[in-house]
């Protein structure tokens, strides 16, 4: 029954009085001997038990009236104590041994709250009142329960009663398979005592029918009791009615638990002198104190504690006045200074303890050192694995008295098992063999063989492990293996006793490390740089499409420095918050337009991380993450715009050439526009290539614009469409299968449908896209049955191949730098396929589509620069199609594309010129880029020169004659050589597409990346793309 | 701690490089590929200074590549703890300063800085004497013991001390 549960499982009230009860009733007399020991124990638990909670009743009023204050209402309380404490003893007193004793913990633990004795009496007498008619009335049957109890325990006591008992004999003892079985019952959380009791009850009141043997509450485990019963069964039918008791689910705990359920940890504690403990109770809660005494005998001791006394609160206290009590406060740490109580009118007295140190007591408290010195009991600290932070501690060590290194290895009594490991280094901190160093050869349970470094003692020391410290050098590689920088490892720049200070290999910051805290580690490691798939300076993708760099792994999360050019933005992620890992290769032009790619050495030359330098980690959406090692925030990153940087390195001419063009174009301010432009023209009639090959880039900031999506959630979803503008968190998608614009949520879409971007140009102002939107959108629509069955199955098998060749033989050794991606038409002048071509040229069709097409299997230059005419504005899908005939020659006439791409056909219309723009578009499919008359830059082998067309030879290629006027030497030139001179406001122009093509005019107002032309023929005013502008010779 | 040695690696050459050049290319590319890299056990290859062997080529299938054993001889320079360097000093801050000896990042601590040095803050942030006389900043040029080393795939990084006896500043930019 529950004795042997109860006994062992430690005291309380309500235990203990059942107990009583039990004994009082049944079997007293041979419980006395049995028990008389275990009794003892129990009671005095109890009485420590109470001590606890008057501790905490007492704080307020404070601590130091239990150990100074003899007066008033405290002693009444004690008396009162005494009587209700005897009173409640004398019930059993045949069982007290130790009455002594007993008053002595009374004393101590003076107050006892009438509240809270009383109704316990009242229960121990009430319930034997109610409970004994039945007993008396079969006395049989209590003599039977007797026998039986008798008959149950008669061999323990036996064995108990063993002079000496070996472990043969303690061997056993233990549970073997006939023996009752122990069960685990659930019950409900906070009930398991009662359950217990209740339990107690029912055999009580139900005698043998119960068959279960015993059962067991332990305060450490919620939610289940322990039942010992033979069967299952039993256990079920004994629990049956329990209102506490509910789910019938019963384990069996194994034979080989069995012991470990009831087995007490032993609480011998050895606490001594300048032992680090904590506070378990009261206003000191948790505070971090140091033993300064022990009284084994009185089972108190005196611990040194950072005062968290209110000034105020107790002047007025000790003044008599009223004090408002606000339980919530706990005041924060504070030294005492005793001027300052002066200063509030409180008595400060000088006293001298036993061993003459002065204190300063203060209304019955004492202070030394701004430190309290308060006597507790034994109970109300807690000595088990104390781990002081390094603020605690500093703080103790405050006043003077340095890094006492007694004080330190205290904390090595709480060692981990296993802490010691063969081949650690370390020193003999006490005893006589101080100051040894040594190598660890064999770990016993408490000892530790030592292998010493001077020579000429024997091989191997045995030493207590609570004498050895581990020892480390300066220098050292070590890692942290517990405690707050778990997982950091460093060198160990210094060694002050038991504290290493460290420099991280991750941060560079010092870190300052118990040596016990840490493991010599040959391995060089970073610390935890991994949690899933991530790592530390990997490129990630958040949840809310934002996106960083993680610079540091912690336990659990990531720190993210985001990409927010300025100002470093640091955030902490959880693992699941982290959407992917971006592992794009993407390069952004920087400020003079150099190319900037992944490993680049860049500076930044504008913002406030000004002047910093460094390779080029990341690049996503035209912010760079820039690693400087010199950096010490954020693990070094920096996240700055593309566009603030330069390549160190890199040239500025190479972006004059390209300024200069731009200068050319109408003097715009924003040069950015022109390279712009013709890919707007091949969104116009080649819309897979701006889906595929200019999404991530090109327009606007946002990588997402121009990318094709899915929609993934809403009223769309399922629907494809592109992105046309990005609007906060709402991106506006033109739907491919309906003709129309609609709004969605950013997160709504995902735009894995797309090619991979390839190009990333922050520097692309939206705006000057942005009157396109109106005339773009009707033609759509017609543009996707062009797509889907030609230009996108092309495209994806196309491309990298003749990607590869563009950039091969012209830039072997550095294939990192993708010409085909550069932009830079430079580098194409220097390209020897060029060659053949003459002068005039225009620098922004070269980069792009001219690029690409050099090196389509179409052939010759002469041929695809015909088909790239009309295939960029109509029907681009058509020259790569196998079936078509690339290498026929074409001649400018856009109808002989018509029949091959119906996508040509439907934008025909849109010449008739439903508005102001859409002749220009439409009209795309007509004629060929340039004309005879008109002024060109052609480049060649890197120089460049101004001429006019003479000529259209029919293999696609043209006449120029060199020099502004065209009278210079004439030669012939390829159409990627040359890029028509944009012509600035009021020049003379000819229109080289759509409708009008062929008309001569007047450019008299630029607006955006649109002429505002007066044609010369009809002096009507036409609104063209400058594109299709160049000025006339 | 410098050292002249023969290492010898794989090189992988395109076939594009090959024809009449195709030693220069191998060897261009050696120095490329080698020349600034660094490993655990030999440290930074400062240069490569000639080539002792370079064996049959053996052409990869499908990429068309061949792969060289070449031999050659460098100049590496390691770094060993106990050594003393002479390093520039590249940044100071609180916690100390760090100096270069040619590849080798090199942090010294200020629990490695003798104990009458303090650092001052400020535009120009230094450890100085409290009479002033001795100073490190930027651009001085300390003398220090290297006590311990770490060796990642990329660099060498070290943690040195200055104080030792005729560790110290050498050379101040300052006072030249």
């Amino acid at each position: 029954m529950s004795h042997r549960g109860m006994d062992r499982d430690d005291e309380d009230d309500e235990d203990y009085e059942e107990q009583g009860v039990d004994f009082d009733e049944e079997e007293a007399d041979e419980e006395e001997e049995d028990r008389g020991g275990g009794k003892k124990r129990r009671r005095s638990s109890y009485i420590d038990d109470d001590a606890d909670e008057v501790d905490e009743d007492e704080e307020e009023d404070d601590d130091g009236d239990d150990d100074y204050d003899g007066g008033g209402k405290t002693s009444r309380k004690r008396q009162y104590k005494k009587v209700s404490a005897s009173n409640f003893f004398d019930e059993e007193a045949e069982v007290d041994t130790d009455d002594e004793e007993e008053e002595e913990e009374g004393e101590d633990d003076f107050i006892v709250q009438p509240d809270n004795d009383l109704p316990e009496e009242d229960d121990n007498r009430g319930r034997p009142r109610h409970r004994l008619p039945p007993h008396q009335e079969d006395h049989e049957d209590l003599e039977a329960v007797a026998r039986s109890i008798q008959e149950r325990y008669g061999k323990h006591r036996l064995a108990e009663y063993e002079e000496e008992t070996t472990d043969v004999e303690q061997q056993a003892l233990l549970p073997s398979v006939r023996d009752p079985k122990l069960w685990m019952v659930k019950c409900a959380i906070g009930r398991e005592r009662e359950t217990a009791v209740c339990l107690l009850q029912k055999y009580i009141d139900k005698g043998s029918e119960l068959q279960i043997r015993s059962a067991i509450a332990l305060d450490h485990l919620k939610n289940y009791i322990y039942v010992e019963a033979d069967k299952e069964a039993h256990v079920r039918e004994a629990c049956k009615g329990l209102r506490n008791i509910f789910g019938q689910k019963i384990t069996l705990v194994p034979i080989r638990e069995m012991t470990d359920v009831l087995s007490v940890e032993s609480k011998a504690i050895d606490l001594a002198r300048d032992t680090w403990v904590r506070m378990k109770i009261g206003t000191y809660k948790g505070d971090l104190a140091k033993v300064v005494d022990v009284d084994n005998v009185r089972q108190r001791v005196t611990v040194k504690l950072i005062p968290r006394i209110d000034l105020q609160a107790l002047a007025n206290k000790l003044e008599g006045r009223e004090v408002v009590k606000k339980k919530a406060f706990v005041p924060p740490p504070r030294f005492m200074n005793v001027d300052e109580a002066r200063e509030l009118h409180i008595r400060v007295e000088h006293r001298r303890d036993a061993y003459g140190e002065r204190f300063d007591a203060i209304g019955g408290m004492m202070f030394k050192d701004g430190f309290l010195y308060k006597t507790v009991s034994i109970k109300s600290i807690s000595a088990q694995n104390i781990k002081p932070t390094f603020d605690e501690l500093e703080k103790f060590r405050k006043p003077g008295e340095g890094g006492d290194v007694a004080s330190l290895s205290t904390l090595f009594a709480n060692r981990k098992k296993g802490h010691f490991m063969k081949g650690d280094a370390v020193i003999v901190v006490k005893g006589d063999l101080k100051n040894l160093k040594g190598w660890v050869e064999k770990v016993d349970e408490d000892n530790v063989h030592i292998r010493p470094e001077i020579k000429g003692l024997p091989k191997t020391l045995a030493v207590n492990e609570r004498e050895l410290v581990k020892y480390f050098e300066p220098g050292n590689h070590v890692k942290v293996v517990s405690g707050a920088q778990e997982g950091a490892t460093g060198m160990v720049v210094k060694v002050e006793q038991h504290v290493l200070i460290l420099i991280s290999d991750t941060t560079k910051e010092h870190i300052r490390v118990f040596a016990d805290d840490v493991v010599e580690s040959s391995e060089v490691t970073t610390g935890v740089t991994k949690i899933g798939d991530y790592e530390l300076r990997d490129l990630v993708l958040l949840d809310n499409l934002s996106f960083g760099v993680i610079i540091r792994v912690e336990s659990e999360a990531f720190q993210v420095l985001k990409g927010v050019p300025d100002r470093p933005e640091v955030v902490l992620v959880k693992l699941r918050e982290i959407k992917c890992k971006i592992e794009k290769k993407i390069s952004v032009q920087d400020r003079f337009k150099n190319t900037i790619s992944s490993k680049d050495v860049v500076k930044i030359i504008d913002g406030p991380c000004r002047g910093k330098q460094g390779p080029v980690e990341h690049i996503y959406r035209g912010i760079l993450f820039i690693f400087d090692r010199h950096h010490l925030e954020h693990a070094g990153f920096i996240c700055v715009k593309a566009h603030s940087c330069v390549v160190v390195g890199g040239s500025r001419s190479n972006g004059d050439r390209n300024g200069d063009a731009y200068g050319r174009f109408s003097g715009l301010k924003n040069p950015p526009r022109i390279p712009q432009s013709p890919k707007r023209f091949s969104r116009g009639g080649h819309p897979s290539d701006s889906g595929g090959r200019h999404r991530g880039g090109g327009r606007g900031h946002d990588g997402l614009t121009g990318a094709t999506v899915k929609v993934r959630q809403g009223s769309y979803k399922g629907y494809r469409g592109r992105v046309i503008e990005v609007k906060g968190t709402f991106v506006r998608v033109e739907l491919e299968s309906q003709m129309k614009v609609v709004t969605v949520d950013r997160n709504h879409i995902t735009d894995n449908v797309a090619v991979t971007p390839q190009r990333e140009t922050s520097r692309y102002g939206m705006g000057s896209e942005t009157p396109m939107h109106p005339s773009r959108t009707p033609l759509h629509p017609y543009m996707t049955p062009m797509r889907d069955p030609g230009a996108t199955p092309i495209h994806d098998g196309m491309r990298t191949p003749m990607r590869d060749r563009a950039w091969n033989p012209y830039a072997p050794m550095s294939p990192a730098r993708d010409n085909w991606e550069d932009g830079n038409p430079g580098s194409w002048g220097a390209s020897p396929q060029y060659q053949p071509g003459s002068p005039p040229s225009r620098s922004y069709e070269a980069p792009t589509p001219g690029a690409g097409w050099a090196s389509t299997p179409g052939g010759n230059y002469s041929e695809a620069g015909t088909p790239r005419d009309s295939s960029a504005y109509a029907n681009a899908p058509s020259p790569y199609l196998p079936s078509t005939p690339g290498g026929q020659p074409m001649t400018p006439n856009s109808a002989s594309y018509l029949p091959g791409t119906p996508g040509g056909q439907p934008m025909t219309p849109g010449t008739g010129g439903l508005d102001m723009m859409s002749p220009v578009l439409g009209g795309d499919n007509e004629g060929p880029w340039l004309m005879p008359d008109i002024l060109v830059n052609v480049h060649r082998a890197g120089e460049e020169s101004v001429g006019v067309i003479k000529e259209v030879l029919p293999d696609g290629s043209y006449k120029v004659a060199l020099g502004s006027s065209g009278n210079g030497e004439t030669l012939t030139a390829l159409p990627a050589e040359m890029e028509a001179v944009i012509p600035k406001k009021s020049d003379k122009i000819k229109i080289m597409g759509g409708a009008l093509r062929g008309s001569t005019g007047k450019l008299i107002g630029v607006d955006g990346t649109d002429g505002i032309v007066k044609v010369d023929d009809t002096l009507d005013v036409k609104i063209l793309d400058l594109v299709i502008l160049a000025k006339l010779a | 701690m410098f050292f002249h040695i023969v290492l010898e690696r794989n090189m992988q050459l395109h076939p594009r490089y090959f024809g009449r050049n195709l030693r220069e290319n191998l060897v261009s590319k050696l120095m490329k590929d080698v020349e600034g890299t660094c490993s655990g056990r030999h440290g930074f290859v400062v240069a490569v200074t000639g080539i002792e062997n370079i064996g049959k080529g053996i052409i990869r299938d499908g990429t068309g590549f061949v792969t060289f054993p070449v031999k050659y001889q460098c100049v590496v320079f390691r770094p060993f703890k106990g050594e003393i360097l002479e390093a520039v000093v590249t940044m100071v801050n609180k916690m100390g300063f760090f100096a270069e000896a040619g590849p080798v990042q090199i942090f010294v601590s200020n629990h490695l800085i003798p104990d009458d040095m303090e650092f001052q803050s400020g535009d120009m942030p230094n450890y100085t004497t409290s009479d002033g006389s001795v100073k490190i900043q930027k651009d001085s040029e300390v003398r220090l013991k290297i006590i311990g080393t770490r060796v990642d795939a990329t660099e060498i990084f070290c943690i040195g001390t200055i104080k030792d006896d005729f560790l110290g500043v050498i050379n101040d930019p300052t006072t030249v």
